[in-house]
């Protein structure tokens, strides 16, 4: 079910209304819960819940098992169950092909002919996300920074949660079990932070996102015949495409969380105003960076056993980080030049003593942005190169509109989505507090304008871009 | 969640409906009177004009982009109107062909490709170009509500009928593109010399059709062309369905079953589609689906022959 369709208009509020008649139990909210997230997942194909209810079930006893078994060797060797397991489906529903296909490719470069190995696997939506939320409990036992979970059902709900099962935010069951295992309430800080939010990302997705994607489809399709000037902008509008789509995504799942009175963290933090790139990952699907940081970069050692071994760890990081998001080469190259750049400034700042860089730092992490956003959005290694190859060779010229109407409304909605960042910015209230500066009267306008724009400019996309992930 | 949080709630809920639906009114009768006054542009000028012209002129064009941009009206003299329109088919020609006048004789040119019609994905959308009329011309609104095109919200906040056009819209209201008094519907594609080489990029590009797959005429758009052939039968106009030329169509079994069905249904057809096929002049075209101005002038003088034989 996407968060964007008729049926979430009509799913939302009746499990709203049901769950807060379950107000005087929370164990049988949990149940709704529960049973809520398996049937908006199962719109989608009901046949990948079964994979959701494994990844659940085996996390669930071996964070039980790690927690009871004595000595750091057989809690280790419960966790390896763990990570076998989630990594396993991981790795058949999501990189088996790829690993295949570039096995293929190395034994035909080195003259060995293998026939197809490739299957026809259907990618389960949201596996990544719910496959490190998991991995991330089991870690956290072992690493005995949380309890495991003593009721099944609300660990169930943990991994299941609906506002944040497909796309993230990636929880952590430090933040969402505790949450689950009480009594839940809201005020109504809580509803008008809530709503102002979903309708915040709605605004992000179906105006802003959707309209810049016209353009960007446009422009990467035929990317041979268009010239650098045309790749450029279509770049740029990439960038702010994927940064509204994704951010307007967790807006949402923030905000009908907090209708349920659960608190996520937050995922975005207006990460274009940053002067590094290093300030950039702290602001870009902080979920998932912190999560990297924290079961990946940690225990590859981090900063502590040398600067070699720092800018090693940093970069496999990244790299992997990069794989996370898709099975193909362009991923990698796109999580190894955020590698890069993160160990040069790593590099940098210590050998010039400082934190940050001058005004030019927004200038300068754009650039390396959007650099690793033609990796991220070319269909494959050729079509990125080609791009890239058109500026170097500085094959500029004439802009290609293609549809006006499409091409100005982007324009027109991105500049209002930058604006009101601006705004949000320059007031020092985070976005996810932002609805308590209005009253009733003027949160419902600003509601009901929102609703108007999108009336107006709303445009059509298949999904969202995160779900391919 | 306690009664005052529940009592604000439903005041936020209340509240919004309210003035989200009492903007969304004042919006849509704001943009209708602008909108009425706009008579250039594609977002809704050229459609108010052929509703004011419709049925004074003598000679019709109806069809897609190609129709607009291939068939010259300055050769078919200064009572003919070409409404061809970008991203549309064979449902908004039908339902703008059943919004003439019966009685006034005319002869009305309709272009169709072959694409829409064996199209398994082809649902009728284009339809949603005529969605600026929608609640406001009682046939197209029930033509819309009909082809279940028509989002459920839009019953609700009419202001969906302008979905994407109010910035053409405003800039045409604002700044009219050209003197609509002397438009006659007909665009022609130039192409400059800086073009040229892309153009020829795009022409040397593979065509990847699979004609074994064609087989069937689309459901929906057989509908459309039935609307027409009823709306033929009850009219005084003459009809003739035309298909200009196509860049190097790979495939000729659907042209032949598109000309089958038309003849069956009575429907006079001239199919073009190869007129270009021997020229080796890549000068006709502005890419691989749009004749240049240069295709389209020699187009238009062939088609203009062909209808004093067809008429005659």
């Amino acid at each position: 079910m996407l968060f964007n369709s008729i049926e979430y208009l009509i799913f939302l509020p009746i499990v709203f209304i049901v769950y807060w008649l379950l107000k005087s139990n929370y164990k049988y909210q949990n149940i709704l819960l529960l049973i809520s997230s398996y049937v908006f997942y199962g719109w989608w194909d009901y046949r990948f819940l079964s994979l959701i209810i494994f990844s659940s079930f085996i996390d669930y006893f071996v964070g039980k098992k790690i927690e009871k078994a004595n000595g750091k060797e057989n809690k280790k060797r419960w966790l390896l169950v763990s990570l076998c397991s989630n990594l396993g489906l991981l790795a058949i529903f999501k990189y088996y092909n790829f690993f295949a296909d570039s096995f293929a490719s190395t034994m035909s470069t080195l003259g060995w002919e293998v026939n197809d190995l490739t299957l026809n696997i259907i990618l389960p939506v949201g596996i990544s996300f719910y496959t490190f939320q998991t991995l991330s409990y089991s870690i956290d036992i072992y690493r005995e920074k949380i309890k495991s979970c003593k009721d099944i059902i609300a660990f169930f709900t943990f991994v299941s949660l609906f506002p944040q099962l497909v796309a993230g935010p990636i929880e952590r069951a430090s933040n969402l079990i505790p949450q689950i295992e009480k009594r839940r309430s809201l005020n109504s800080t809580l509803v008008k932070t809530g709503i102002f939010q979903i309708f915040i990302g709605l605004f992000r997705k179906v105006a802003i996102a959707d309209n810049l994607g016209v353009y960007v489809d446009a422009a990467y399709a035929n990317h041979e015949i268009h010239n650098g000037s045309t790749l450029l902008i279509a770049t740029i509008f990439y960038a702010f495409q994927i940064y509204f789509d994704f951010s307007g995504y967790s807006d949402i799942a923030i905000g009908s969380a907090k209708l349920f009175g659960f608190k996520f963290n937050r995922n975005f933090n207006l990460p274009y105003f940053s002067k590094t790139l290093t300030e950039f990952w702290r602001k870009w699907h902080m979920s998932l960076s912190y999560w990297l940081r924290d079961y990946l970069y940690i225990s590859l050692g981090g900063n502590r056993k040398g600067e070699i071994l720092t800018y090693r760890n940093l970069l496999l990081t990244m790299l992997l980080g990069g794989l996370w998001h898709g099975s193909s080469w362009n991923f990698i190259i796109w999580g190894g030049i955020h590698g890069l750049f993160l160990s040069f400034e790593k590099f940098t700042f210590s050998k010039l003593k400082i934190n940050t860089f001058n005004a030019f730092g927004f200038l300068y992490t754009f650039i390396v942005v959007l650099i690793a956003w033609v990796f991220f959005r070319a269909v494959d290694l050729n079509t990125a190169i080609n791009i890239l190859g058109k500026w170097i060779s500085l094959e500029f010229g004439p802009i290609f509109i293609g549809d006006i109407n499409a091409f100005v409304n982007g324009l027109l909605l991105a500049v209002t989505g930058i604006l009101i960042d601006l705004k949000i910015f320059s007031s020092k209230t985070p976005l996810e507090d932002y609805g308590t500066k209005f009253s009733t009267i003027r949160l419902s306008v600003v509601v009901s304008v929102i609703i108007l724009i999108i009336c107006l400019f709303y445009s059509t996309a298949e999904n969202f871009i995160y779900f391919q992930f | 969640m306690d009664s005052k949080t529940t009592k604000k709630l439903i005041k936020i809920v209340l509240l919004v409906l309210v003035i989200s639906y009492t903007l969304d009114k004042l919006i849509f009768f704001g943009l209708n009177t602008i909108s009425d006054k706009v008579m250039t542009g594609q977002s809704i000028g050229k459609l108010n004009q052929f509703l004011s012209v419709k049925d004074s002129v003598d000679i019709l064009v109806f069809g897609n982009s190609r129709a607009n941009h291939h068939v010259d009206m300055n050769l078919f003299g200064k009572k003919s109107y070409n409404m061809g329109m970008d991203g549309t088919g064979i449902a908004y020609s039908s339902t703008l062909i059943n919004t003439l006048s019966k009685d006034k004789e005319q002869l009305v040119i309709v272009h169709i490709d072959t694409k829409n019609f064996f199209s398994k994905n082809y649902n009728g959308k284009d339809i949603n170009g005529l969605k600026t009329k929608f609640n406001r011309n009682v046939y197209i609104t029930d033509v819309l509500n009909k082809s279940n095109q028509i989002p459920f919200f839009q019953n609700i906040y009419y202001s969906i009928n302008y979905n994407g056009k109010i910035i053409g819209i405003i800039k045409n209201f604002i700044r009219p593109g050209y003197n609509f008094l002397e438009y006659n519907g007909y665009d022609p594609l130039l192409v400059r010399d800086d073009q040229k080489e892309i153009r020829d990029l795009i022409l040397a590009q593979k065509n990847n059709v699979d004609c074994e797959s064609i087989n069937e005429i689309n459901s929906i758009a057989l509908s459309y062309l039935q609307s027409i052939k009823d709306f033929v039968e009850n009219s005084n106009k003459e009809f003739i369905f035309v298909t200009s030329p196509t860049f190097n169509d790979p495939c000729e079994k659907d042209n032949k079953l598109l000309a089958k069905t038309l003849r069956e249904l009575g429907l006079t057809y001239l199919d073009r589609s190869n007129l270009f096929a021997n020229k080796n002049d890549n000068d006709l075209w502005k890419d691989k689906t749009h004749l240049s101005k240069k295709g389209a002038e020699s187009f238009s003088i062939n088609l203009k022959k062909e209808l004093q034989k067809v008429i005659n």
